[in-house]
């Protein structure tokens, strides 16, 4: 979608003043990216302050799953000892890795602070304005705790069982859509800050269903009833998806949860275009 | 010296009103903050409900002990953050040099400075550690029990955090280092201790002020043990009078440093 | 009777220097260059029960480091301190209850609260009972008229009635010595002039010790029968303000016009920065 067909905008003189940056689209969003990023390796060493809670909390569930399995070799949940670890490590890479500011807190701000005005005139689409800053961010703190996790789990736990190098792109792939998603949904319930006072506690429940029921655990461990329910939600793609397949490498497993991925993608996109050009059109009927 | 003492505590309790009074202003905002966090320990309980579906105990406890552990947890830690909040936050005011205004007041620059905050939602976490505690059943002894040790948590934490805090007088950048070590303690807290063994053991109960702040009082409500209530209380006592020493050695500091930092 | 004494008062501040570039951060960890800066160097000085002193100077001459060691905020690296017979780094906590501070820049005022509020919270920490605080809170609301807004949270109250409002709360124990460190900055002229005329009103009716730093001359003119100033870390000057004026006029004839106040302190600080040669 291209922000110079915006309605009440002199879509002729726009086109013809970022002719040079119209022509490839996409890449001014590849431009606000590297600036993002740049910006962000200065905070490098200010990422890894953070790492001493990842460490402690990995710590704490290392130690739980332990006194848990009593006997080598035990099966949870069709997990071993060494799965179930990993897959926290994973959910919790995830979600450290990608928990910045961007999507958690500067849409909500934007729109309740009036800031918005600005911003949604400019040459670019919002929302994608948005994303690319979230993956300037995410770029730098996400392989750092993936480098964490990697050390922490090679020190005290052992390798993943059953992990081959050959599928390393697969997984680095969903674990990139899985971070998109999660962020697209969290725009979207940001943009909901058009209509309501303040979105805050919606997305502070949608942070909730993920870290509660999605990171601890693998979703097989919860009551046979209730699993189809959390397959239908975000966390089924945007961290129990990438984890398990971390884990647990099967191919046609790998398929399913990448055309799911896809698939919530293009839906929650669709979502994200709709509910902006919604609440742009209240902006502009009711005023700033 | 007893109408000091009165004096100050006339002084703390009005500081701690007005604190609460300055946060009531938006009184939406005051109850949803208390009722969100809340409803956000209350999330926790899943995961419990869940590990105790694979063993009836975990780490040696039962689920009615993870409610007390976690009850007193957010209760110690709640009441710590409602009434000495600024503990939390004290490098940053040594760092800025903004203790100076407490020092041209004639009272205790310790209760002065850490009552001088009050942290809004950890009234949530307070409220949330005895709607646990009543979950357990309701039971006299253990009531006054808990009522007890959320005291002697409350002092163990806060003076945890002002050792931590006071770092800054002599370190440089110790304000991150403080953060981590408190919201590492506050996650230590919330585990059964069975679950730690050999080094971490030693790391719970003797490097971070956990097993004294609430295992061991875990312990006593669970089966009295006069020993252990000993241990307790007199760790409690040692590790404010501690923390007091720390702070006014830092403060000695303070006063004839010569780093100019925010302080010409 | 002396309020203030000051002898042969010291403290050097030591700053870290940084080299530019990577380079220099590397270094500066490995062997931290360390700059002294002498803040405050051998000040003597004496200040009289009841007298209203100005202690001027430029940006950074050590102004605020006096007051912070009369006050026993910091303690200085060697000479001695005694205000009102009390050593500031030995019994602070004394020294507190007989004097009261007004930074123009620092806000001790509880900004979400009214300014009654806050007087019965200052009344507290000097250990006034209820009534003694009500007393002292309806005397002062009528010296500096707080009746209009005495219950509007100080936040929505302007600058100007704010600054009276710290005044108000840094008096309510009835101090001997009063620091002023820059209370009119920010002010319009009427009330500058306002604040001004209360301070002078509180010399009067109550003998309170004034000690003033300011960049305002007129703050200084209007209020100060003797003016110290500071450059440096070291006294330049030490007269009252009728012996300077004059000598000045003396000095100075060839001008044309008469020389304001103004113009004389400016000539001090040139000569100043002469000598120093910065």
């Amino acid at each position: 979608m291209n922000r110079c067909m915006k309605k009440g905008m002199p879509g002729q003189l726009r086109q013809q003043g970022y002719g040079e940056m119209c022509r490839v689209p996409g890449r001014k969003y590849a431009v606000i990216y590297r600036a993002v990023l740049m910006e962000n390796m200065q905070y490098a060493a200010n990422i890894a302050m953070g790492f001493f809670s990842y460490f402690v909390f990995i710590f704490i569930f290392i130690k739980l799953w332990e006194y848990i399995y009593r006997t080598p070799g035990e099966l949870i949940a069709g997990y071993t000892k060494e799965q179930m670890i990993w897959y926290v490590m994973m959910t919790e890479m995830i979600w450290f890795g990608s928990n910045t500011g961007a999507v958690a807190r500067q849409v909500t701000a934007d729109i309740r602070g009036g800031n918005i005005a600005y911003l949604m005139n400019k040459p670019y689409h919002y929302a994608l304005y948005i994303l690319a800053k979230y993956t300037g961010e995410w770029s730098i703190r996400l392989p750092m705790y993936a480098l964490l996790a990697a050390v922490i789990g090679a020190a005290m736990v052992g390798a993943v069982p059953g992990f081959r190098l050959v599928t390393l792109p697969v997984m680095i792939l969903c674990v990139v859509l899985g971070v998109t998603i999660n962020a697209v949904f969290k725009i979207c319930i940001s943009l909901f800050s058009f209509w309501i006072e303040d979105a805050t506690p919606f997305q502070w429940l949608y942070d909730k269903l993920i870290l509660v029921v999605g990171t601890v655990f693998p979703i097989e461990i919860f009551p046979v009833s209730l699993q189809p329910l959390f397959k239908l939600t975000p966390i089924y793609t945007v961290c129990y998806g990438p984890a398990k397949l971390i884990v647990d490498f099967r191919a046609e497993k790998c398929i399913e949860i990448l055309s799911v991925q896809v698939l919530y993608l293009a839906a929650g996109c669709a979502l994200m275009f709709l509910v902006y050009r919604k609440g742009v059109k209240k902006l502009y009927v009711n005023g700033g | 010296m007893l109408t000091a003492v009165r004096r100050q505590l006339r002084v703390c309790m009005l500081s701690v009103k007005y604190n609460i009074m300055r946060e009531m202003i938006n009184p939406v905002t005051f109850v949803t903050n208390i009722i969100f966090m809340m409803l956000n320990n209350a999330t926790i309980l899943v995961q419990w409900f869940i590990l105790f579906r694979l063993r009836d105990d975990i780490g040696g406890y039962t689920m009615k002990e993870v409610m007390l552990l976690w009850g007193l947890t957010a209760a110690s830690f709640g009441l710590s953050r409602v009434l000495f909040a600024r503990a939390f936050s004290l490098s940053e005011l040594i760092v800025s040099g903004k203790l100076d205004s407490y020092l041209v007041q004639p009272k205790n620059v310790l209760l002065s400075v850490m009552t001088s905050a009050t942290n809004i939602s950890a009234i949530g976490d307070f409220l949330y550690g005895l709607v646990l505690l009543f979950a357990c059943g309701f039971n006299v002894g253990r009531f006054f029990l808990f009522l007890l040790f959320t005291g002697t948590g409350t002092v163990i934490i806060t003076a945890f955090a002002l050792i931590l805090g006071s770092l800054s007088f002599w370190f440089v950048r110790m304000e991150m280092f403080g953060n981590q070590m408190v919201s590492g303690m506050i996650s230590f807290m919330t585990y059964p201790d069975g679950i730690f063994r050999g080094v971490s053991r030693f790391l719970v109960y003797f490097v971070i002020p956990v097993g004294m702040a609430v295992y061991h009082p875990v312990h006593i409500m669970t089966e009295f043990d006069a020993g252990m209530f000993l241990e307790v209380t007199g760790y409690a006592v040692f590790l404010m009078i501690a923390a007091v020493i720390v702070f006014y050695r830092g403060l000695k500091r303070y006063s004839s440093s010569s780093l100019m930092e925010a302080r010409m | 009777m002396y309020a203030i004494k000051a002898e042969d008062l010291s403290k050097t501040f030591r700053v870290k220097v940084k080299e530019k570039g990577m380079k220099g951060s590397v270094r500066a960890i490995l062997h931290p260059q360390v700059k002294e800066i002498q803040a405050v160097d051998n000040v003597s000085f004496s200040v009289e029960e009841g007298e209203m002193l100005a202690f001027i100077g430029p940006n950074g001459a050590g102004k605020s480091t006096t007051i912070k060691m009369l006050t026993g905020i910091l303690y200085p690296d060697s000479g001695k301190v005694d205000v009102l017979g009390i050593d500031p780094t030995k019994n602070r906590k004394q020294l507190a209850y007989c004097i009261g501070t007004v930074f123009g820049q620092k806000e001790q005022l509880w900004t979400h609260l009214t300014p009654y509020d806050n007087f019965r919270f200052f009344g507290a920490i000097y250990d006034l009972t209820d009534k003694e605080t009500e007393m002292r809170i309806a005397e002062l609301k009528e010296c500096f008229e707080l009746g209009a807004f005495i219950n509007t949270p100080v936040r929505n109250l302007s600058l100007g009635q704010r600054i009276r409002c710290e005044l108000v709360a840094s008096l309510i124990h009835r101090p001997r010595v009063l620091f002023l460190d820059e209370p009119t900055i920010g002010l319009d002229p009427v009330v500058k002039e306002n604040i001004r005329e209360l301070i002078h009103q509180m010399n009067r009716d109550y003998h309170t010790t004034i000690f003033l730093t300011s960049h305002d001359v007129g703050d200084i003119e209007k209020l100060c029968r003797r003016i110290i100033i500071v450059n440096a870390g070291q006294i330049v000057l030490d007269d009252s303000m009728e012996h300077l004026k004059k000598c000045y006029l003396e000095k100075e004839n060839v001008h044309s016009s008469p020389l304001s106040l103004e113009d004389i302190i400016m000539d001090i600080y040139r000569a100043e920065r002469r000598a120093t040669g910065e």
